[in-house]
């Protein structure tokens, strides 16, 4: 029975690792650009696509893909920002979410054009192939890997935002943008720098993806549902909220289909509605003022 | 001269409003079922998306999950005419339906503005399709409603039209909807929708004017519940089946292209949004399987240089000529 | 191929020398009082419209199945047509949803001027469609859309006598499946199904048939899964946690391809004897998994296109990997077929007159890639038996392929008249 827990644990987290992969850029993005950005799920979907063509070009190197595939992301955030997403941060919310729902439905074409409507996947890196064992439970290489890595990928937001200077910056701009500006912070290069970060967690969580998952133009679409339900629950704008709401979901979504599966469909919705309607700046956001 | 542009716009409207009424009636004189079966798609549409309006437009307020209420009607009137019911009662009870759970999400959603407003009924709008899904033994899951009837209309004992014939049906839903077209001009033109176009304009002070405000919005909600209930009621027997697909939020979503694309800041711009989204998907179909890429670079267009859509396009123009006298 | 071509040639010669005798004859008769007779090539041309998912995650079932449509169309043009009329066929999108399908319905019909539809993926929009068209009161071929309701419930109850299907319907997973499973000593079995209808009726008729002949066997476990769940890592765990010898796994497509990599990773194959999933076979789960795709696990599809091994098999593979450098998958095959079912019937009633193309499908049989094969006149439902195999990796093929086939007869493999309820 322990063993069962533990198990469920570890595969809610793995589950849970993902979300907060895709989240982390949304949160960002959010939580400095005040942007929902509806097509992050759609730079997720084309990240992995690109990795998957990466792989296929270096005769099958995962490695080479995951280095370079979200550095390709990060120069494709890097044309949306500053040709799109720059002019409409005045804008109502409204029409700034329809901007960036316009980029999931072109997205989801263009991939199709470029990749084809078929399904695709790639193979799990040799090195990662095996099973560890964890308190007599055992469990695959390439989880604990993605564990590893999701919460790498933590740390080093933590570390940037809470302990560099250029994360004071964000941080400061991301509170009042007119002060940072007036005070001499290259406003619109920062913001655009923020936008490619997001676009590179994007990406990397889409490459991470790959082994496991199946590939299809529609990818873009269900990923962002999740990620929206992560932030949140997390708070929209909150790195840690995102962290912490992603393993939460996770967690919840495992024991939900081990032991009340009639609500599986409904429970991530369930629980953002409540959120939302008790605490809309979830668990770890900030109340606006 | 003043005199005479004065006079002349006074009946362009109503002008504009008569023959498009005209050519509805028309249709089915001229032009085949499918041509009635798009008419008629495009009025449902122009209803759901005008309903839209009145919390987007109006209020300013974005809900993706409208669906919710276009599903409740089409469900709760599908089954009630699976069950034999009177057309107008089932009609009625769907409409009345989406109104009562619009009052339920409304009280919550309400307390939100922008993006919580648009991410709780988004979440809103997905448990209505969730639960739609699931609750097979009611809804037929997700084969949904299959066989519904279009009943007849009459008085007992004097008169009975069956609307089985579709362009029966069509005539029907043609006068239903253009009734609730013009109950819902009613409300932008009084003193109602001016206060919600007030709160559109100045956002900022929603929450610094306070309790009465929601209130508004609140009614609002509901307004938008009704007659988005009323669409999908309409549907139901129209198309004869009823899936969990008009709760998903890609549904939600027509009424957002609508009202964008005709302009949401004039009120017969969702009607025209909805007759240009209809034509141009059918349109694109013939020619590409890339409609995705077309929809995405429209939209990409409104927002960056037309936000008030076409009829907010125009009215700019036609502005700009008259400050040039 | 040859044979199809000579007995085309004889027909098309002894049509031609009919019309020309009827037409002497007419002529001298004073024919303009009768046309009918005069004209004995029917209406020209022929208008077949298709639909199926072209865009989404689903979209190649759509892509599949207008190329095989478009093999038979062009095949049957290049040798004269239909009693001499040539086919146009158009394809649309239906973008897996009820209210586009019927749209298009409506469309083909009444202002295209279809006299035939086929396709149809999903069977919520099968039915759907199927509702409508007594209303549009033309043939629907349905190609894909497998639930059991559609000839059952649409056709058989309801005698909706327009719908027909050339695609053989879940039957052949859960039924077939149970045939499959009997012969593997294993008693506990555990369910990862997809959370719909034809995910549900699968695995019930799946856990129905294996029961009443193995009644110790054991469901210890099931695992209902949305469609599009690209993240299968609960459910697999909830099934593990039951230690099942064996699992049958109702899934398609993408949900499917992400389901095996997934299990995979988990070791889900190296602890348990059998897995059976009912959409392993198709085409696109085949080249979409390509080298990840476990040996050793069983799946089918509506059409194995190594299967049957004969010429006219042979002949349409050739013939459609020539044509689309690819091999065809079931949609292919099952909308190649209908088209098939089209010509046959309309030179059988030598008419386009609805209730003579009902009666002449209705008991008709058919010559087919997938083999012998009968339209059933209770529920116009194509009987016919693709296999179960497992999986292998052959050099020869670009992607795994299906090996030790088991096809199972088709009077056990199909249920029948008066269709009892599934528990």
């Amino acid at each position: 029975m322990l063993n069962t827990i533990l198990y469920l644990v570890l595969v809610g987290i793995a589950e849970g690792m993902f979300l907060w992969l895709v989240a982390a850029g949304l949160s960002l993005t959010f939580g400095v650009l005040r942007v929902l950005n509806f097509a992050h799920g759609s730079l997720f979907m084309l990240g992995a696509y690109v990795a998957f063509s990466l792989v296929k070009i270096s005769g099958g190197n995962f490695w080479i893909a995951l280095a370079i595939a979200p550095l390709v992301l990060a120069i494709v955030g890097m044309g949306m920002e500053v040709f799109f997403f720059r002019r409409i941060y005045d804008l109502d919310m409204s029409f700034q979410l329809l901007l960036t729902f316009s980029f999931v439905l072109m997205l989801e074409d263009i991939v199709k054009f470029v990749w084809g409507p078929l399904y695709q996947t790639s193979p799990i890196p040799p090195a990662l192939t095996g099973t560890a064992s964890i308190l007599g439970v055992s469990f695959p290489h390439y989880y604990f890997f993605i564990l590893v890595v999701g919460s790498a990928v933590g740390l080093g937001l933590w570390l940037f935002i809470e302990r560099t200077k250029w994360g004071k910056v964000v941080q400061a701009t991301a509170s009042d943008r007119e002060m940072s500006s007036a005070v001499g912070v290259k406003v619109p290069q920062l913001y655009t720098g923020v936008f490619m970060l997001g676009a590179w967690l994007a990406g990397l969580g889409g490459i991470l993806s790959v082994p496991i998952r199946s590939l299809s133009p529609g990818l873009g679409e269900y990923v962002i549902i999740e990620a929206f339900v992560v932030t949140v629950i997390g708070g929209l704008g909150s790195l840690k909220g995102a962290f912490i709401g992603a393993l939460l979901i996770g967690i919840f979504h495992t024991f939900g289909v081990m032991y009340l599966p009639v609500f599986e469909l409904a429970i991530a919705y369930i629980t953002m509605a409540i959120v939302l309607i008790i605490r809309p700046w979830g668990i770890f956001g900030v109340r606006e003022a | 001269m003043k005199n005479s542009r004065i006079k002349s716009s006074q009946w362009r409207w109503p002008l504009g409003v008569g023959l498009f009424i005209l050519i509805i009636l028309l249709v089915p004189l001229v032009g085949g079922l499918f041509w009635q079966y798009l008419i008629a798609n495009v009025l449902l549409l122009s209803l759901f998306a005008l309903s839209f309006n009145v919390l987007f437009g109006m209020a300013g307020y974005l809900s993706f999950g409208q669906g919710a209420f276009y599903a409740v009607g089409a469900y709760v009137t599908g089954l009630l005419m699976l069950a034999k019911l009177p057309l107008l009662v089932s009609i009625l009870l769907g409409f009345v339906a989406a109104g009562v759970l619009a009052l339920i999400l409304g009280f919550f959603c309400v307390r939100h503005t922008q993006v919580y407003f648009a991410l709780l009924t988004l979440a809103f709008g997905m448990m209505v399709h969730a639960i739609v899904w699931k609750w097979s033994s009611v809804t037929g899951g997700d084969d949904g409603l299959i066989g519904i009837p279009r009943g007849s209309l009459g008085v007992p004992g004097v008169i009975s039209v069956q609307l089985e014939p579709f362009t029966n049906y069509y005539y029907f839903l043609v006068i239903v909807t253009l009734f609730a077209i013009y109950f819902l001009y009613r409300i932008h033109i009084s003193p109602f929708g001016l206060v919600l176009r007030g709160i559109r304009e100045n956002s900022g002070r929603v929450d610094f004017a306070g309790v009465a405000a929601r209130k508004y919005i609140l009614i609002a909600f509901i307004i938008a519940g009704l007659f988005a209930g009323l669409a999908g009621a309409l549907m139901a027997p129209l198309e004869k089946t009823v899936g969990p697909a008009v709760a998903h939020w890609t549904k939600s979503g027509e009424p957002v292209f609508a009202a964008l694309i005709g302009g949401p800041f004039v009120f017969s711009g969702p009607i025209l949004g909805a007759l240009i989204y209809i034509g141009l998907k059918e349109f694109i179909v013939r020619l590409t399987q890339y409609w995705l890429l077309i929809f995405g670079i429209v939209l990409l267009t409104i927002v960056l240089s037309f936000r008030g859509g076409i009829l907010g396009f125009i009215q700019e123009q036609i502005q700009k000529k008259r400050s040039m006298y | 191929m040859k044979r199809e071509k000579k007995k085309g040639m004889n027909r098309r010669e002894f049509l031609k020398a009919g019309a020309g005798a009827l037409a002497l004859g007419t002529a001298v008769a004073g024919g303009l009082s009768f046309p009918a007779i005069a004209r004995a090539k029917l209406k020209d041309p022929i208008k077949i419209a298709c639909q199926g998912v072209h865009s989404g995650p689903l979209g190649n079932n759509g892509e599949f199945m207008r190329q095989g449509a478009l093999l038979a169309v062009e095949e049957i043009n290049a040798k004269g047509g239909i009693l001499g009329s040539k086919i146009e066929f158009l394809f649309r999108d239906d973008e897996n949803k009820v209210d586009i399908a019927i749209k298009n319905a409506r469309y083909f019909v009444t202002t295209w001027g279809a006299d035939f539809l086929i396709g149809i993926d999903s069977s919520g929009v099968a039915l759907a469609v199927g509702q409508v068209m007594p209303e549009l009161n033309k043939i629907l071929i349905v190609t894909h859309g497998s639930t059991n309701k559609y000839n059952e419930d649409i056709v058989y109850k309801n005698k909706i006598k327009q719908c027909f299907r050339s695609s053989i319907p879940l039957y052949l997973d859960g039924i077939g499946g149970a045939f499959v499973a009997k012969d593997f000593p294993f008693k506990r079995w555990a369910g990862i199904v997809c959370d719909y209808e034809y995910g549900h009726t699968s695995w019930k008729l799946f856990k129905h048939t294996l029961k009443s002949m193995r009644p110790e066997v054991e469901f210890v476990s099931e695992s209902l899964a949305k469609l599009g769940t690209v993240d299968f890592s609960s459910h697999i765990a909830k099934v593990l946690t039951a230690n099942p010898e064996a699992i049958y796994a109702v899934n398609w497509g993408g949900d499917l391809v992400a389901l095996i990599k997934q299990s995979s990773v988990y070791k889900l194959y190296e602890k348990i004897g059998v897995w059976l999933g009912t959409m392993g076979g198709a085409m696109d789960v085949l080249t979409g998994l390509g080298r990840e795709y476990p040996k050793g696990l069983w799946g089918t599809t509506r059409y194995w296109f190594l299967y049957p091994d004969t010429p006219r098999n042979k002949a349409f593979v050739g013939d459609y990997h020539k044509r689309w450098n690819i091999y065809p998958s079931h949609n292919s095959e099952c909308a190649y077929a209908a088209i098939y079912m089209i010509k046959h019937a309309v030179e059988k009633a030598k008419s386009l007159e609805l209730d003579s193309l009902i009666a002449a499908m209705e008991g008709m049989p058919l010559d087919r890639p997938a083999g012998p094969c009968y339209i059933r006149k209770e529920d116009h439902q194509a009987v016919y038996s693709p296999p179960w195999g497992q999986v292998i990796h052959d050099p020869k093929y670009p992607m795994p392929i299906l090996t030790n086939l088991k096809v199972f007869p088709v009077d056990k493999l199909y249920r029948h008249p008066p269709f009892p309820p599934i528990e």
